[in-house]
């Protein structure tokens, strides 16, 4: 009987814990800084320090230097200020500078020039009973065939562009989760190809569109079940300075 | 037979007692591990049959504050499943390598000892001694001393781990490398650089959007990525030393998948400017594209073979993504995964004898491994998410992402596949690679 009691202890916390089971595994946890500091002396040279052989009694005498950087506080970007933010791994005299390319930085210029054609897409584009406001295509699995279903959308669309030869159109692919992430990149891009080519053989000039691919990047709803796969398997048709 | 335990008519309770102990400790830091947001937690699963039991005493330390090289060894060796470490606390090094009482430790049951001292040096450097003795054969197998900065001290202990793993076992061990991953809180995306075993991590990019396909220079001074900031995606080389970097192939359409040509001087990349996704090989120099792949099928993940003969890369021209390789000089093209319909995301050894990928089978995505010159091919995981294999520096250990309770997590798995562990933070963990 009393063999028995540590046994029923733990079955009932074995029972409680049954989302982690233990099997052998031994678990260690083990703190890292909890704000990392941008710069923390890490020799970015991939030999921190020099070993040599104590096969002598004279070990003091000739001293081998080592290589690693010295500690460095410096250079850590304002949090917030700005979208992207790259951080030196070492380096005294590092310094973390803006970076080339902002998002969007292209389109910024653009806006001012086009506003009158941007004004008019945003008053067609919000129209919830304009054929323009609806902008995803859905896929099946492991296609990039564009269904039936979606003929109507694509001739709203290319309509629109050709009526209005200023505004642009980046046709965004998408997949699901599965699978590797660069060749469900490839996939996306044939979607987002796909719905080129449609739009392409309805008369929409080559300048007005660009296809590329988030793959799996971007899901329209997270989850991890076929009803989320299916809803991102999809293409989006984003205008310009939207 | 340990002396001292009250064997007789206890053992079973002794046994049952310890496993709930254990359980209970296990659950404590388990518990203790989930508020804090940072924590990284490794579990262990599996091990080699035959672990080599070794004793690391503590070393001496003469030096205030700064990590025990002893207790990094430790968990190094721990983590690696091929030792079994017996409880050395009670003992720090003896100041003198006359007064290691070797004998002792054998009849402990230990194959090997290794102590160590930090001694502090000039200019505010410090310096560690190591030992490492055969108990068995009571022989000194090394003993080495590196002189470094306290900031150091964790980095040395990796590479005396390194050592020890070498001498014990006969092949170098992979503790003193390190990893980039993407971490991803929630809208945010980190490109980050850790130590090996997951420590003093440091974000060296942070963008609201994706980043993707981290890739390692060969002299692991940069890295390469593919970063969707822009609405599409682009590739980018960064600087480690400075955080500069720039936009190396922002061409029409999407650009991805970079890797470096083992010269580091190009990259392979995947554009869509012309095509869809094929391959090109670019000149870091003059920023020049050339079409490497043609015709309509999709061509992505390239990888050069060490020796820089083959690029290795993942096609669906046969109807299902498979493995191809190419080579460079000729453009000859040949398959080299057909076991079935799925096989993507090449990684090779260092020696470029061994092919990793992920290996689709009855809708689970799963970590494989060929062997090149018998094109014999090993399953390694049972997970069902298994992306981005990289191979450690040794070749013995493969690093991956998968999905655990829909959370993504590193994991590593030993080539055998005998050995695995898995890293977890509050966050997504993914697309792992190690440098070389």
């Amino acid at each position: 009987m009393k063999q028995a009691i540590p046994a029923l202890i733990l079955l009932a916390l074995l029972a409680g814990c049954a989302e982690q089971p233990p099997k052998d595994a031994v678990i260690e946890d083990r703190a890292i800084r909890s704000s990392p500091p941008a710069v923390t002396g890490y020799p970015v040279d991939a030999r921190p320090a020099t070993g040599r052989p104590m096969d002598t009694p004279a070990m003091a005498a000739a001293r081998t230097d080592g290589t690693t950087a010295p500690a460095a506080d410096a250079a850590r970007p304002q949090a917030g200020a700005q979208l992207i933010e790259t951080r030196p791994l070492a380096g005294a005299d590092a310094q973390v500078k803006p970076l080339d390319g902002t998002p969007l930085d292209g389109e910024r210029k653009d806006e001012a020039s086009t506003a009158d054609v941007q004004n008019v897409i945003a008053l067609k584009l919000k129209d919830p009973n304009s054929p323009l406001s609806k902008r995803i295509i859905h896929f099946d699995f492991d296609s990039s065939v564009i269904r039936d279903e979606f003929r109507g959308l694509l001739e709203a669309h290319a309509e629109f562009l050709k009526s209005n030869p200023d505004s642009k159109v980046i046709l965004q692919g998408h997949t699901d989760e599965r699978g590797s992430r660069e060749y469900n990149l490839a996939l996306g891009q044939r979607r987002a190809e796909s719905v080129y080519s449609a739009l392409s053989l309805l008369g929409v000039g080559d300048a007005q569109m660009e296809a590329v691919s988030l793959g799996e990047e971007k899901p329209l709803v997270e989850g991890h079940d076929e009803s989320a796969w299916q809803q991102n398997r999809r293409a989006e048709i984003l205008y310009q300075g939207e | 037979m340990s002396a001292g335990w009250p064997v007789r008519g206890w053992k079973g309770k002794i046994t049952r007692m310890n496993l709930l102990v254990r359980f209970l400790l296990s659950l404590v830091l388990t518990l203790t591990a989930l508020p804090s947001r940072s924590q990284m937690t490794i579990e262990i699963i599996g091990g080699a049959s035959n672990k080599v039991p070794i004793a690391i005493l503590p070393f001496r330390m003469q030096l205030e504050g700064g990590p025990n090289p002893g207790d990094v060894i430790t968990t190094d060796l721990e983590r690696s499943g091929y030792f079994r470490l017996l409880d050395s606390k009670g003992g720090v090094s003896p100041a003198d390598t006359d007064a290691l009482a070797l004998s002792e430790w054998k009849s402990r049951g230990a194959d090997a000892v290794v102590m160590g001292h930090v001694i502090p040096a000039r200019e505010g450097r410090v310096e560690v001694r190591f030992w490492l003795y055969d108990a068995v054969r009571m022989a000194q197998l090394a003993a080495l001393s590196y002189t470094t900065t306290p900031a150091g001290l964790r980095s040395v202990a990796h590479r005396i781990s390194d050592l020890v793993h070498e001498k014990l076992l006969g092949e170098p061990g992979a503790y003193s490398g390190r990893i980039a991953y993407i971490l991803k809180r929630g809208s945010r995306y980190e490109l980050q650089v850790a130590d090996a075993d997951s420590q003093n991590p440091i974000t060296v990019v942070a963008s609201p959007e994706p980043i993707i396909s981290p890739a390692w220079s060969p002299d692991g001074q940069k890295l390469a990525y593919v970063s969707f900031e822009n609405r599409k995606p682009v590739v980018y080389v960064q600087n480690l030393a400075d955080g500069q970097r720039k936009a190396v192939a922002n061409f029409r359409g999407s650009n991805s998948a970079p890797a470096w040509s083992p010269d580091g001087r190009g990259l392979a990349v995947v554009l869509s400017k012309d095509d869809t996704s094929q391959i090109y090989l670019l000149d870091l120099q003059t920023g020049e594209a050339r079409r490497f792949t043609r015709g309509g099928a999709l061509d992505t993940e390239p990888l050069f073979s060490p020796d820089g003969r083959w690029l290795y890369f993942t096609s669906d021209r046969g109807g299902s993504p498979q493995i191809y390789r190419a080579d460079i000089a000729s453009g000859d093209v040949s398959r080299i995964t057909f076991e079935g319909g799925y096989n993507v995301s090449p990684a090779l050894s260092p020696d470029g004898k061994t092919l990793a990928f992920v290996h689709r089978r009855d809708g689970r995505f799963r970590i494989a491994v060929m062997d090149l010159a018998s094109r014999q091919m090993q399953v390694l995981t049972d997970t069902t998410f298994d992306e981005s294999p990289s191979f450690a520096a040794n070749g013995r250990l493969l690093l991956y992402a998968t999905l655990v309770n829909g959370r993504g997590v590193l994991a590593t798995v030993s080539v055998d596949g005998r050995v695995r562990q898995r890293l977890s933070q509050s966050g997504d963990l993914r697309e792992p690679a190690w440098a070389r």
